[in-house]
């Protein structure tokens, strides 16, 4: 057990004196924090104006006393055209326009927002989204004025910090480790452990558990920073907070561990991972919800690990979902564990290509 | 030339049981055969060197016994373990500096240390610790990070992780190459010091000077074969050749014939006014030189004398005059090594 934990302590020192690894893996999603909670509201939660209108009278006057009831909601209500102009004049975030049919069922919703609104529009439509649904199943609206509605108040960092946590794991997780230990390969290091008697699995278990141990150190702290500065607010069970956490880094880890595994020298490690972690940050949720993305983009968001972990936090964290929400992004994130570590294991080298 | 002598190593007599028996040994890589069938027996206690140009197959051979490459053929037994089948046992009584020298950033010699030693699952106590950095003189950059220590400092860094476990053998692979003559020498204490304290010491050198002054016995590589095994002496002896006398004439010139009558010289060659005897006795030919040419009225300038080295004996094994790449980068040549026949 000595060598193991000697090994991992020795592991830790590195990590925090390596000032590169620190500014990724901490200082540089602190920025993201600290530069989109400033530029787009912090704890003061935010202020949405809907502007409701159309026909259908009796879900929309459901719709307008729910969303009165919401502090963070302004209603206002008027003809369609001006409804609109509103919107366009930026004196909106949302115009809900109901329908003419309310006698077919569902009738239909139309939601307008402003796309040059960026992150606070998702927000708000999220939000929006919300209530109708609950409306649209409650055929009693006095029943809505009692429930508490979810997402009530997010901010925008309570939706912000869990995609900048998913991209910081996946960060250390896959650029990290794949260029750590394809150097340790290069520069020999790896064969001077084979030379003593700790066994190289040894070596690699410490080395994951040490990642852990800083992925989780990396969590604490953004969310620690995010809930100082900004009021962040998790409403979800931290111990499914915690496991979507080791889960998502153990995941990533599996990732650097096939690219460090494929990769002839450092850069070329560099290379992958930044292949690998830089589409995904665009395209996995991180910074705005993909409900609104294109259509063809979202099948390609669907197979990008990160778009899972984004959402095994997402979910638990900003809306207090439970497992039942996320158990299939952590079971695709487990697949993609067994998957990498399958690739890790058929290509893994000790030494160095020799020249 | 031969400015430091070997101490005779506590029990390197021929009784003393091998700790490294080597039989048989062979590496291919490809068609390429890098390692060609050698035989090697290391006393326990001795500084033992294998010397050869660059690619004659040292690392290769050295890295097998450590059990770090897979031999095609052959046996290795290290401290009684069989090298391939009981690699675990081997791994806990040797230590090793591998030729690229493979350490941690970020950590400081000190850490280095002490996690090595963790590893081992040794004494790995500031006292031991600081002990190992006074063997390797490193006692003043205990807490110098690795990327603050010079490439000499590097070397010394890696040889005290090798000794963490007190081991039986030590590994050495050029652990003075790239550095300068003053740190060669400093390390060649060191090395001696790791022997005074017990420890089998087999390292590999290109360096003729230092297989001469350093090791107990050398075994030459070339090629993938060992070419010869002794004590350094013993090699130079078996050219039977004591020393080398070289001059030029000023005035006039000897006749070969008088040159070869000489007493003790066995070969001369004199080329325009540049003359070279090989001799069994250095007194009395040079005497004999000297009364041949005052009497023939010829002035000798330059007048030298050299025991034969090392490269001498490559020379005459292997037909080859020895290069040495890095002879021009890291080390002044030693007086005697300006005897150059060309
Ligand atoms: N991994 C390898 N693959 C192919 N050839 C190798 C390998 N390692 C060494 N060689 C070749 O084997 C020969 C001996 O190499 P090495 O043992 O490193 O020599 P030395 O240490 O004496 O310089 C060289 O010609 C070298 O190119
Ligand atoms: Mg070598």
């Amino acid at each position: 057990m000595r060598p193991l934990l000697v090994m991992i302590k020795a592991n830790l020192k590195m990590a925090v004196r390596n000032r590169a690894a620190l500014f990724w893996n901490l200082v540089f999603p602190a920025l993201f924090i600290i530069i989109f909670g400033v530029v787009f509201g912090g704890n003061e939660g935010i202020n949405i104006t809907v502007g409701i209108t159309g026909e259908s009278p009796a879900l929309r006057d459901a719709t307008v006393q729910a969303m009165e009831q919401t502090d963070a909601i302004t209603v206002k209500t008027g003809p369609v055209e001006s409804e609109l102009q509103a919107l366009r004049d930026g004196d909106r975030d949302v115009v809900i326009v109901f329908g003419s049919q309310p006698e077919q069922g569902q009738p239909p919703v139309e939601l307008y927002y402003d796309e040059t609104d960026g992150p606070n529009a998702q927000v708000a439509v999220g939000v929006v989204r919300q209530i109708l649904l609950t409306v649209a199943q409650e055929e009693d609206p006095l029943q809505i004025a009692q429930t508490p509605v979810a997402g009530e108040d997010i901010s925008f960092i309570d939706f912000f910090v869990p995609g900048v946590l998913a991209m910081a794991l996946m960060n250390s997780g896959v650029i990290g480790l794949s260029t750590a230990f394809v150097a340790y390969r290069e520069r020999g290091i790896l064969r001077r452990i084979k030379v003593t008697p700790f066994p190289l699995t040894s070596f690699i278990t410490a080395r994951v558990v040490s990642q852990v141990i800083v992925a989780v150190a990396q969590a604490l702290i953004l969310v620690g920073l995010a809930k100082v500065l900004f009021g962040l607010k998790i409403r979800g069970n931290l111990l499914l907070i915690l496991i979507a956490i080791l889960i998502g880094a153990l995941a990533f880890l599996a990732i650097g561990f096939a690219i460090a595994a494929v990769s002839r020298n450092v850069e070329v490690a560099a290379s992958y991972s930044n292949l690998i972690t830089f589409p995904m940050l665009f395209l996995s949720g991180v910074f705005f919800s993909l409900d609104s993305a294109p259509a063809w983009l979202r099948p390609i968001s669907k197979v990008l690990p990160l778009s899972y972990l984004v959402d095994a936090l997402r979910e638990p964290m900003t809306r207090g979902q439970g497992l039942d929400a996320i158990w299939l992004d952590l079971l695709i994130l487990l697949a993609t564990l067994v998957v990498c570590l399958a690739v890790a294991v058929r290509f893994f080298r000790w030494e160095a290509r020799s020249s | 030339m031969v400015s430091e002598l070997p101490q005779a190593a506590p029990d390197a007599s021929p009784s003393a049981p091998p700790v490294i028996e080597v039989a048989g040994l062979v590496k291919r890589y490809g068609n390429f055969v890098a390692v060609d069938g050698i035989d090697l027996s290391v006393a326990e206690g001795e500084i033992f060197g294998i010397l050869g140009p660059n690619g004659a197959g040292k690392t290769t051979t050295l890295e097998m016994i450590e059990g770090l490459r897979q031999p095609d053929a052959g046996e290795i037994r290290v401290a009684g373990f069989d090298a391939i089948s009981q690699s675990e046992q081997v791994r806990r009584v040797i230590g090793v500096q591998l030729q690229t020298t493979a350490l941690f950033d970020y950590l400081t010699a000190a850490e280095l240390i002490e996690l090595f030693a963790g590893l081992y699952n040794v004494d790995g106590s500031p006292e031991r610790v600081n002990a190992l950095l006074d063997m390797v003189g490193l006692r003043e950059k205990r807490s110098a990070r690795v990327d603050e220590l010079s490439g000499g400092q590097r070397q010394r860094l890696s040889i005290a992780l090798a000794l963490v476990n007190q081991p039986r053998v030590a590994f050495l692979d050029e652990p003075t190459t790239g550095l300068d003559p003053a740190a060669r020498r400093d390390l060649w204490q060191t090395i001696r010091d790791v022997r005074a304290s017990g420890t089998t010491v087999v390292l590999t050198t290109h360096h003729m000077e230092e297989a001469e002054v350093l090791c107990d016995r050398v075994a030459i590589m070339d090629r993938g074969r060992i070419i010869a095994c002794d004590t350094p002496q013993g090699l130079i002896r078996s050219l039977g050749t004591a020393a080398t006398i070289q001059a030029s004439f000023v005035g006039g010139s000897l006749p070969a014939h008088a040159l070869r009558a000489l007493p003790g010289v066995t070969d001369s060659t004199s080329r325009d006014s540049q003359l070279e005897l090989r001799t069994r006795d250095v007194q009395q030919s040079l005497v004999a030189l000297l009364d041949l040419a005052s009497r023939a009225g010829v002035t000798l300038a330059d007048l030298r004398s050299a025991q034969p080295s090392l490269e001498d004996v490559f020379l005459a094994l292997t037909g080859r005059q020895y290069e040495n790449e890095e002879t021009a980068e890291a080390e002044q040549p030693a007086p005697a090594k300006r005897l150059r026949r060309r």
